[in-house]
């Protein structure tokens, strides 16, 4: 059980991405307002306006945070032991997914996958997952393809 | 503007049979996913979401709205008889559902929150068809410094979305402020924060996104849950004359408190159903039965939460403001079909709007028939193992992301947004501001430039024209009128589930 300290550190990461994100905004904003004086003379505004004021707006909140760094109001518990385990395996599954997907096509990825993540989140033995898996690919492919006509990814099978 | 002759046209087109199929299938799929545990409204929509985006606008948005009744009605379910809210505002139901339903009176609780909820909503629809005609009526004094200053008002709603901290919110609006911005400049078609990444050049999708934030988070949340379903049967859904007659005023009393405070924009049904349930303690004559299985205790908050809901889309529709995340959603898929909620909504686009309205009668009775009957239904769904129900939800938005744009970069960006949003959550960093403040940012920036634009580049001109400068006033007054209520409610859901939801 991770207990958060009063000046969290949650409050630190977010402030300084903040911080970061404003900068951007500001040079982004910078480059667009140069564009504007060269493409549109005599306009008052225009599309560095925004930017402008999100990245200042961006830089004074991430500052705060930073500077205060206000934990959350209730007690934060990281999961731990197999519900982490769980978490991390459904997690590495899903970016695995999006991977092998534009390879593999809907069909073959998402029965590896789902397969996979009932494994991982279910706990279930790999022949009741595959069952699983199965079903969940082909209802999806009913539902999505069949029913309304969507597109899903063919890959290099075509299906 | 003639209420009867256009309520009764889109009536009609309501009830065309395709209309009323989706009215059906929205309820129930809603229903479906908001008995899931800790699934609520917001999950609902977001998990759904992607399959409207092939229906036509209509369609598409009656079946977005019987989601969002749906899932309302299907939270109470799991709020009543596994003590799990799925969103802030079923906190309260679980203070004397529960222990109705741990006294074999689950079945009464059910029916009761059932009937509530339809006479809130339908008062609320009720209300709604002659009030925001009103209010659209006024739509041809909007120029671009009014719609400014509705988007200020709007940005009042980030208040009550902020949960605890305000500073939190904020920081997540600006974050949602800064992903609108991703892709072509409005006023030069300039590229902007897409640093040469091709996907980038057609911005950040609104659905990849809601899918990412709210229901890949959502399962990763609850797969940390350990969830145990009451063991029992449920009879007696229909209250019995006596139980009625006991909720009926606490109905009443959770339907105008839900309503009348629905109506601020900015007020969320979070806030109204622990007003609702306080008040309805302070004036019962034994307090002390309350949070040990009072009928009024189901009553009073389920009725605020839908007549909140309900008076939520008189704002929507008429200001183009959402009150709550679910709303945000709703708002975004609007504007998806190209349809931009506010004043001019009732002009441009009067069928579209009557039809939705009226479609929200039809919901509301769609409900009714799917909720009593089919409670039994309902209940062994919640039984329904996680390791099942995570992982077809997951591939449900990732499949229903990348459909939408049959773009991996969409399936890329929910993933990343999933992730993100899990640990946003799990820190207590509120996202309904991040999506309020997507989904308004480009109207804010738009405005904005038009009104700078119209005055050369005068902040003055917000403040000297009547409309804009009372909509800032109203934008300010709202804020105070938020903060106090939002304290008030974070005070309330800490004493009762020592723990911080967002509103």
């Amino acid at each position: 059980m991770n207990a958060t300290p009063r000046r969290s550190i949650d409050g630190r990461i977010v402030g300084a991405i903040l911080v970061l994100l404003g900068g951007l905004g500001l040079r982004e904003g910078r480059r667009l307002y140069v564009l504007r004086e060269t493409l549109v003379a005599g306009a008052v505004v225009g599309d560095d306006t925004f930017p402008m004021i999100v990245g200042v707006a961006l830089l004074v909140l991430g500052g705060y945070l930073v500077l205060t760094s206000p934990p959350p109001s209730a007690r934060v518990e990281l999961p731990r032991g197999a519900v982490r385990r769980q978490m991390l395996w459904s997690a590495a599954t899903l970016v695995a997914y999006g991977f092998i997907v534009p390879w593999l096509g809907y069909t073959a990825g998402t029965a590896i996958a789902s397969t996979a993540l009932y494994r991982a989140m279910g706990d279930y033995r790999w022949p009741t997952a595959a069952l699983l898996g199965a079903v969940t690919t082909a209802v999806l492919y009913l539902f999505f393809r069949v029913w309304l006509l969507q597109p899903l990814p063919s890959g290099l099978f075509g299906a | 503007m003639d209420v009867f002759p256009h309520l009764a046209n889109g009536f009609v087109a309501a009830l065309t049979p395709t209309n009323l199929f989706m009215a059906f299938v929205g309820s129930l799929l809603g229903t479906l996913v908001g008995v899931l545990p800790g699934l609520g409204p917001t999950a609902a929509i977001a998990i759904l979401f992607p399959l409207t985006s092939v229906l036509t606008p209509a369609a598409a948005i009656i079946m977005l709205a019987g989601i969002y009744y749906g899932a309302m009605y299907g939270g109470s379910t799991t709020a009543i008889l596994l003590n799990i809210p799925g969103e802030v505002a079923s906190v309260p139901t679980c203070l004397d559902g529960y222990p109705m339903a741990q006294q074999g009176r689950g079945g009464v609780a059910l029916g009761v929150a059932a009937i509530g909820s339809f006479i809130a909503g339908t008062f609320g629809v009720v209300i709604l068809t002659f009030f925001a005609p009103v209010l659209a009526d006024q739509a041809l004094r909007f120029g671009p410094p009014e719609y400014f200053g509705l988007m200020v008002l709007a940005f009042t709603v980030v208040v009550s979305l902020s949960g605890a901290s305000l500073a939190r919110g904020l920081a997540m609006a600006m974050v949602g402020y800064l992903l609108a911005l991703i892709g072509l400049g409005s006023a030069t078609a300039e590229p902007r924060f897409v640093f040469g990444f091709e996907p980038l050049m057609s911005g950040v999708d609104l659905i990849p996104l809601v899918v990412g934030l709210f229901a890949v988070a959502e399962v990763f949340l609850g797969l940390e849950e350990a969830r145990v379903a009451i063991a029992q049967k449920i009879h007696d859904v229909f209250p019995r004359w006596r139980d009625l007659r006991q909720a009926m005023p606490a109905i009443l009393r959770g339907t105008g408190i839900g309503f009348l405070l629905g109506l601020l924009p900015g007020c969320a049904p979070g806030v109204t159903v622990f007003l609702a349930y306080d008040v309805e303690k302070k004036l019962a004559r034994h307090p002390e039965r309350f949070g040990k299985g009072a009928i009024e205790g189901v009553a009073a908050p389920e009725s605020a939460n839908n007549a909140t809901s309900s008076a939520g889309f008189i704002p929507l529709l008429a200001l183009g403001i959402p009150a709550s995340a679910p709303l945000a959603i709703l708002l975004g898929g609007l504007m998806v079909y190209g349809l931009q909620p506010g004043p001019l909504l009732f002009q441009k686009n009067p069928e579209f709007v009557w039809t939705i309205i009226a479609s929200l009668y039809v919901g509301n009775v769609i409900l009714l028939i799917l909720n009593l009957p089919l409670v039994g239904m309902w209940v062994w769904l919640t039984r329904v193992p996680f390791g099942i129900l995570g992982p077809a939800i997951l591939l449900l938005s990732f499949v229903g992301a990348y459909s939408v744009r049959n773009s991996m970069f969409d399936v890329a960006v929910s993933l990343v947004c999933g992730f993100l949003g899990y640990w946003l959550r799990k820190y207590q960093w509120p996202l309904a501001p991040l999506l309020l403040a997507f989904i308004l940012g480009p109207l804010l920036e738009n405005n904005l430039i038009q009104s700078l634009s119209m005055s050369g580049g005068s902040p003055l001109i917000f403040v000297r024209r009547g409309l804009s400068l009372t909509l800032i006033l109203g934008a300010i007054v709202l804020l105070c009128t938020s903060l106090v209520l939002v304290r008030y409610t974070s005070r309330r859901i800490r004493e009762t589930t020592a723990d911080e939801l967002a509103l």
